[in-house]
C-alpha cells in the first residue's frame, strides 16, 4: 500500500507516461501476485525440515493430487493475500467493462496458479532452500523487470530490442497488460488490440508448470527423493 | 528388503509376512531400522532392494493403492498449516474421504476417547508430548484403515492414557485391521502384538509370538521352591530328570531354584513328585523371561545397550 501511496504517486509525476500511477498501481499487483505465489516453493522446504512431508506422502492420495492441491492452495492462497491490493487497484482504476475485467481476474487466477506450479518444479528439483532463495531472486529479478509490470513495452523496446523480444514472451506482461486491459486503462502504450493473445500465453504458463510441476513432483519426490 | 542411505544400511534383507487381522510388533531401539522400514512400507521412501508387497499391491508399482490401503501414526503429530487438534483429526479424516456430517461426529467421539475433547482448541505446540502423542494416534482410530501402522504409539503418555490407547488399538485389530506397531517398549510389545519381530541394526533377528520367545530361551523360566525339609540327593535327580528342567541349583539348604521352559507344565508334575517322595513345600515363586530376557538372548545386548552401540 505504501508502494501505491508514496512510490506510485512521486514516481508517476517523474514519468512522462500519460496515467502511470494508474499503470504502476496495476503492475504492482501483478508482481506482489507473483511474489506471494512463489512462496509455496519455501513451504516445501519448510514441511521437509519439520517432517510433514512424511505425512503428506503416507496420505491416501496420489501423488498428481497432492501437486495439484498444493500448487492450486499455493495460487489461491497468492490471490486472497493479493486481494485486497487488487480492490485498491480496482478504486484506483476503476473497471469500465465488468465482463472484460472477469476475464482478467480469471488470468490472475491462473497466473498465481501456474507461477505456484513454477516455484514448487524449482523448489523440489534443486533440493536447497538457501539455492532456492538465491534462483528466485535472480528469478525475480528478471522476471519481474523484463516485464511490462512496471514500464510501457514501446519504452522497454526503445532501451534495447533484445529486451523488448524477451518481455514480449514474459507471463507477467501477459497479465500485467490483461490487467489493464480488464480494468480498462485509457492508453496507447499498453492498450491490447487482441487480449486473446496475452490470455493464451497464461494459460500455456499455466498448464505448463502445473503439469511440469506434477511430473517433476511424482520423479523427484516418489520413494524419497526428496531426501 | 532393503534400505540403504549412502554407506549406511537402515534395513538389512528384511524378509518378514505380516498376518492379515494380527498386531505384529517390531522391537527394537533406536536407530534399529523400524521407522525406515514403516517409510518404506507406507511408500513415502523406496527400498534400495528388494520390495514389499502390502495387501497384495507392491509397494514399488502400485504405490497408490498401497497408500489407500494404510494409515499412520507417526511419532510426532506433523502438521503445519493447521494448528489445533481438532483441525488436525479433522484436516486429516477430510483427505481420508470422511463426508462432512460424518467427520463431525467421529472426531468428536475420537477425541473424546483420547481425553483430548477439551483441549481440541489449543495450538498443538502448546500441547504436552503425550498430549500430542493423542492427537497422532487418533488420525489412525478415524481413518480405521485396513492396515495401520503405528510408531511408538504411547511414547510420552501416562500410564492410564497408555492403557487407553493400547485397548483401542486391540479393537482396531478385532475390527479387522492389521497392525504393525514400532516401539521399543519392551511391555507394550508383550501386551499388545501377536507376534514379536526383533529388530537389530537393520535386520529381523527373530519373530515369532511372545510366548514361544520367551519358551525358546534354554532355561528362562525359574521356579524357586521353599521346603519345609532339606531334599534328598535322590529328590534333586529326580527334578533333573524332567526334560524341561535345564538345571537345579541348592541356594540353601531347604532352597531349589529350578531353570526350566514351559513352567506350567512342569510345576504340577514337579508338586507331584515332592508330595510322592513326602517334601512338603512351603513356598513356591515362579517367573517367565521378559521380552528384555529374549532381546538379551538374541543379541547379546540390552535394549539400551542395543540402543548405545545403534548411536
Amino acid at each position: 500500500m505504501s508502494q501505491i501511496a508514496l512510490f506510485g504517486l512521486i514516481a508517476s509525476r517523474l514519468v512522462s507516461v500519460p496515467n502511470y500511477f494508474q499503470y504502476y498501481v496495476s503492475g504492482l499487483s501483478v508482481m506482489t501476485l507473483y511474489s506471494a505465489a512463489v512462496f509455496i516453493g519455501f513451504d516445501i522446504y519448510e514441511e521437509a525440515e519439520h517432517g510433514v512431508f512424511e505425512y503428506l506422502l503416507s496420505l491416501p492420495v496420489t501423488r498428481r493430487q497432492l501437486v495439484l492441491g498444493r500448487s492450486i492452495g499455493g495460487g489461491l492462497r497468492a490471490f486472497i493475500y493479493v486481494g485486497p491490493l487488487i480492490g485498491v487497484s480496482l478504486y484506483v482504476i476503476g473497471a469500465i467493462n465488468p465482463l472484460n475485467f472477469l476475464v482478467a481476474l480469471f488470468s490472475l487466477f491462473l497466473f498465481a496458479f501456474g507461477v505456484s506450479g513454477l516455484s514448487i518444479t524449482i523448489a523440489v528439483m534443486i533440493k536447497s532452500s538457501d539455492r532456492f532463495d538465491i534462483l528466485m531472486g535472480i528469478l525475480d529479478a528478471l522476471i519481474v523487470r523484463l516485464s511490462t509490470a512496471m514500464y510501457p513495452l514501446a519504452i522497454v523496446q526503445a532501451s534495447n530490442p533484445v529486451y523488448g523480444w524477451l518481455t514480449n514472451f514474459n507471463p507477467v506482461t501477459f497479465v500485467a497488460d490483461l490487467f489493464r486491459w480488464g480494468t480498462g486503462i485509457d492508453s496507447a502504450y499498453f492498450l491490447l488490440d487482441n487480449p486473446l493473445l496475452p490470455l493464451l500465453g497464461v494459460v500455456a504458463f499455466f498448464s505448463f508448470f502445473t503439469f511440469l510441476g506434477v511430473i517433476i513432483y511424482e520423479r523427484r519426490i516418489e520413494g524419497g527423493g526428496w531426501q | 528388503m532393503s534400505k540403504k542411505y549412502g554407506n549406511v544400511i537402515a534395513v538389512d534383507h528384511l524378509d518378514l509376512d505380516v498376518e492379515e487381522g494380527e498386531i505384529l510388533g517390531l522391537l527394537g531401539p533406536n536407530g534399529a531400522g523400524k521407522t525406515t522400514t514403516i517409510l518404506v512400507l507406507a511408500t513415502v521412501i523406496k527400498p534400495t532392494g528388494g520390495t514389499a508387497i502390502v495387501g497384495g499391491y507392491d509397494i514399488k508399482k502400485s504405490p497408490d493403492k498401497v497408500r489407500g490401503l494404510l494409515g499412520i501414526a507417526f511419532q510426532e503429530p506433523k502438521m503445519l498449516w493447521v494448528s489445533t487438534p481438532w483441525d488436525i483429526v479433522n484436516w486429516h479424516a477430510k483427505v481420508c474421504g470422511l463426508s462432512t456430517s460424518e467427520r463431525k461426529k467421529k472426531v468428536k467421539g475420537v477425541l473424546e476417547t483420547l481425553d483430548m475433547w477439551e483441549a481440541r482448541r489449543r495450538n498443538v505446540h502448546a500441547l504436552s508430548g503425550g498430549m500430542r502423542k493423542r492427537v497422532e494416534v487418533a488420525k489412525v482410530l478415524i481413518q480405521r484403515p485396513k492396515i495401520a501402522i503405528v510408531d511408538e504409539p504411547t511414547a510420552q503418555i501416562d500410564i492410564v492414557g497408555k492403557h487407553k490407547v493400547w485397548n483401542l488399538l486391540l479393537e482396531l485389530r478385532d475390527e479387522g485391521s492389521t497392525i504393525i506397531l514400532a516401539t521399543n517398549e519392551l511391555y507394550e510389545a508383550d501386551r499388545l502384538s501377536d507376534r514379536v519381530g526383533i529388530l537389530h541394526r537393520g535386520k529381523l533377528i527373530v519373530c515369532e509370538t511372545p510366548k514361544k520367545l520367551k519358551d525358546s530361551i534354554p532355561g528362562g523360566d525359574i521356579i524357586e521352591v521353599q521346603l519345609e525339609s532339606e531334599p534328598s540327593a535322590g529328590v534333586i535327580n529326580e527334578l533333573k530328570g524332567l526334560k524341561e528342567v535345564v538345571e537345579v541349583v541348592q541356594p540353601k539348604p531347604s532352597n531349589l531354584r529350578l531353570y526350566l521352559n514351559q513352567v506350567e507344565e512342569v510345576v504340577p508334575r514337579m508338586m507331584n513328585l515332592l508330595m510322592r517322595r513326602n517334601v512338603p513345600i512351603k513356598a513356591l515363586h515362579m517367573s517367565e523371561p521378559s521380552l528384555d530376557d529374549v532381546f538379551v538372548h538374541y543379541t547379546g545386548l540390552t535394549i539400551e545397550e542395543a540402543q548405545k552401540t545403534g548411536e
